[in-house]
């Protein structure tokens, strides 16, 4: 596929030769790499407050990942559209008459406005409200108000919406990369596949999605929560003391053993992570859902290690800002919106086989536990803008970050794909701020000439 | 003070709240102002006659004692002013095109901030006994303010089957008194200022179904909350409206 940008970064659709240049000055990057240290398990804390390393960000990290758009089960006809973001850049995912999924830049071509400004809904094309200009469902531009002003040079063809060249779904999750030359999506999640699926796989009829999104912002910055689900089961002990107090069956919180229970912590060379407690007895928290499943079934399926680990238990994140917690049927992505905010798009994904009482269990627990009002997710809310508040202080801001929980811990351990280290560890924390620097350094495709 | 006595100041006070017994004194029996007319009317057959002020104004109480038990964080005791089968929802809101604003309210069974019994709130509530739910620890000061309280009685079809808790006939003194229900809806503006300087603000309507039992206790069994909000303009919601 060619490259649509011009070396300098500038797309090079529309007219041919436009002459556009972006002086070197705009477009150099610092090598902001060494701001992590992931042999010693030191991080600058400046990578969380930095505009020019969030800059680097959008540019080396969001335009060449393969970031989460959307459930399949959004979209069931033609004209079927949902807005959301990769990076900073709002994008529309819509159906085309073809019933393929398909994502573009929500930007109109001609003044820039967004063409669509509803979060979901039917659309048969997607007009601009500024000038008119309209574009239909496979993106082209379809109808330009007195097009008569235009030079005989204006060609329709050229000025479609700009779409993103790489969408590809993986068990029910759409995801889409900036990169015209990406790896598959597979390919990048390689072994976290196995962890994934233990969510994504548990039916072989798939999962669905629970109408809504519940959306919220933070003053955190957007690795505060990516880093956390992939790497920290470390804080739940203390930061969710008061859920764990409620949900536990005397209201004393967890017996020792739970409070100190084992487990594994997968992670690999692309940032992916999850980890997650191992027990035989590890079960749903939700009483409906716990006596709905069939663990023995779920044992044939997906094997013992699966269902005593990563099953119910742990959280994972698909690098760099997609997160999910199996118990809670619970997806979600953290939208950076600068240095200093996210904004958390949270769904609720449930089996497909699953009868209504069951969802709806389901559905319950996560929305009385996760998501902004959530009694656990409420306290992280708080951690991580607790962590963000006080960062710009100039020591602060200089003082390093440990992450050196479980430094050579990691190890092939039988029955788990890849490596892993134990549950208690930074270890995926550093894989992620490897993957991280390894991404910063490194120019993407579209600086390339 | 609980809520009770209040409710209880209520009942004593016979001449104000609407029992259902007779319609005088309800405000569809008053000449309309220019502006209402055949309008209002239908409104009325809709949604049901307004109370009487007597009435309006002690849920106005009720309300504004509730929110002084919430500021107050007297979570046990704002529990009492709900009933056993209460349904207590805040469904999210999605910002939709101008047609499709039949979509724009989460529908129940879809994605919602609140979603509750009366087990579940007392259940988020505990929490904050731990010494440990660090959202609300230290305490963020709140301030409820509760307005624009419209209260009208149910319509005569909707009273039908609603037998349980305690709607049965009671014989008191002044007659035979049947507990009623109502639909109360009121705007919000919650205030919340946080640790040292954060802020939020929560606006929104609730729609009540209410419940003036035998015994003269006024209790709510649903509770509808609409904020005014697409993306929650804030890190969580640690309380209730």
């Amino acid at each position: 596929m060619p490259n649509p940008f011009a070396p300098n970064g500038l797309r090079e659709a529309g007219p041919a030769n436009s002459g556009l240049r972006r002086p070197e000055g705009l477009t150099s990057v610092p090598d902001v790499s060494t701001m992590v240290d992931p042999g010693s398990g030191a991080v600058d804390r400046a990578i969380f407050t930095d505009r020019t390393v969030y800059d680097t960000e959008m540019r080396r990290i969001f335009a060449r990942s393969w970031l989460f758009l959307a459930h399949r089960d959004q979209f069931h006809k033609p004209g079927d559209f949902f807005q959301t973001f990769m990076g900073e850049d709002p994008i529309i995912v819509t159906m085309d008459k073809q019933k393929r999924i398909r994502a573009y830049l929500n930007s109109c071509r001609h003044r820039g406005a967004r063409v669509c400004r509803a979060d979901e809904g039917q659309a048969k094309a997607f007009t601009c409200t500024y000038h008119g200009w309209s574009f239909g469902l496979d993106g082209s531009l379809i109808s330009v108000p007195n097009s008569g002003g235009y030079p005989e040079t204006f060609q329709r063809e050229d000025w479609g919406l700009v779409e993103v060249p790489n969408v590809q779904e993986y068990h029910g999750l759409i995801f889409g990369n900036w990169d015209p030359d990406a790896m598959s999506l597979e390919e990048d999640l390689g072994d976290m596949r196995w962890y994934l699926d233990a969510m994504l796989d548990r039916d072989p009829e798939g999962t669905v999605v629970v109408g809504g999104v519940m959306k919220w912002v933070l003053h955190g910055n957007w690795k505060l929560a990516a880093e956390q689900f992939a790497t920290d089961w470390y804080h739940v002990n203390m930061s969710h003391a008061s859920a764990l107090q409620v949900l536990s069956p005397t209201g004393q919180g967890p017996k020792k053993e739970i409070a100190e229970r084992t487990g594994r912590q997968f992670h690999n060379d692309h940032g992916h992570a999850h980890g997650f407690p191992v027990h035989p007895k590890n079960r749903f928290d939700a009483k409906t859902v716990h006596q709905w499943y069939d663990y023995d079934a779920l044992r044939e399926r997906l094997g013992d290690s699966r269902v005593e680990g990563p099953l119910t238990n742990g959280h994972g994140t698909v690098f760099p800002n997609f997160s999910y917690l199996p118990i809670n049927g619970s997806i979600r992505v953290w939208h950076p919106k600068g240095p200093d905010r996210m904004e958390v798009w949270a769904w609720t994904i449930l089996d497909r086989s699953m009868p209504e009482e069951v969802r709806e269990a389901q559905r319950l627990y996560n929305l009385r536990t996760f998501g902004p009002s959530g009694i656990f997710e409420q306290d992280d809310g708080e951690n991580w803008s607790e962590c963000q508040a006080i960062a710009h202080g100039f020591m602060t801001n200089t003082t390093p970050l440990n992450y050196q929980m479980g430094i050579g811990s990691d190890r092939e351990e039988p029955g788990y794909p890849g490596t892993t280290s134990e549950l208690l560890s930074d270890s995926a924390g550093r894989a992620f701020y490897r993957r991280w620097a390894e991404l910063m350094r490194t120019p993407a495709w579209h600086e390339q000439a | 003070m609980t809520d009770t006595s209040m409710t209880e100041t209520g009942t004593t006070d016979t001449g104000t709240i609407d029992t259902g017994t007779n319609d005088t004194g309800t405000i569809d029996h008053l000449p309309h102002p220019t502006g209402f007319g055949p309008a209002a009317d239908a409104q009325q057959e809709v949604e049901g006659p307004l109370v009487d002020a007597g009435f309006g104004y002690l849920v106005q109480q009720f309300y504004y004692h509730e929110a002084e038990v919430l500021d107050e964080g007297r979570y046990a005791d704002w529990l009492e002013l709900f009933d056993d089968d209460l349904h207590y929802w805040l469904p999210t809101r999605s910002n939709r095109t101008r047609r499709q604003q039949a979509l724009s309210v989460a529908r129940p069974g879809e994605a919602a901030f609140y979603d509750e019994t009366k087990e579940s709130l007392a259940w988020r509530i505990r929490r904050y006994d731990s010494g440990m739910a660090w959202s609300e620890d230290p305490p963020s000061r709140t301030r409820h303010l509760v307005t624009n309280v419209v209260v009208r009685r149910r319509p005569q079809t909707e009273q039908a089957g609603t037998e349980q808790s305690g709607t049965e006939p009671v014989a008191t003194e002044t007659g035979t008194v049947a507990a009623r229900e109502f639909t109360a809806r009121s705007a919000f503006i919650v205030y919340r200022s946080r640790l040292e300087r954060e802020v939020d603000i929560y606006a929104g309507s609730r729609t009540d179904l209410l419940r003036l039992h035998p015994d003269g206790r006024l209790r709510v069994a649903r509770r509808t909350i609409l904020l005014e909000s697409n993306v929650l303009l804030a890190k969580n919601i640690s309380t209730f409206f």
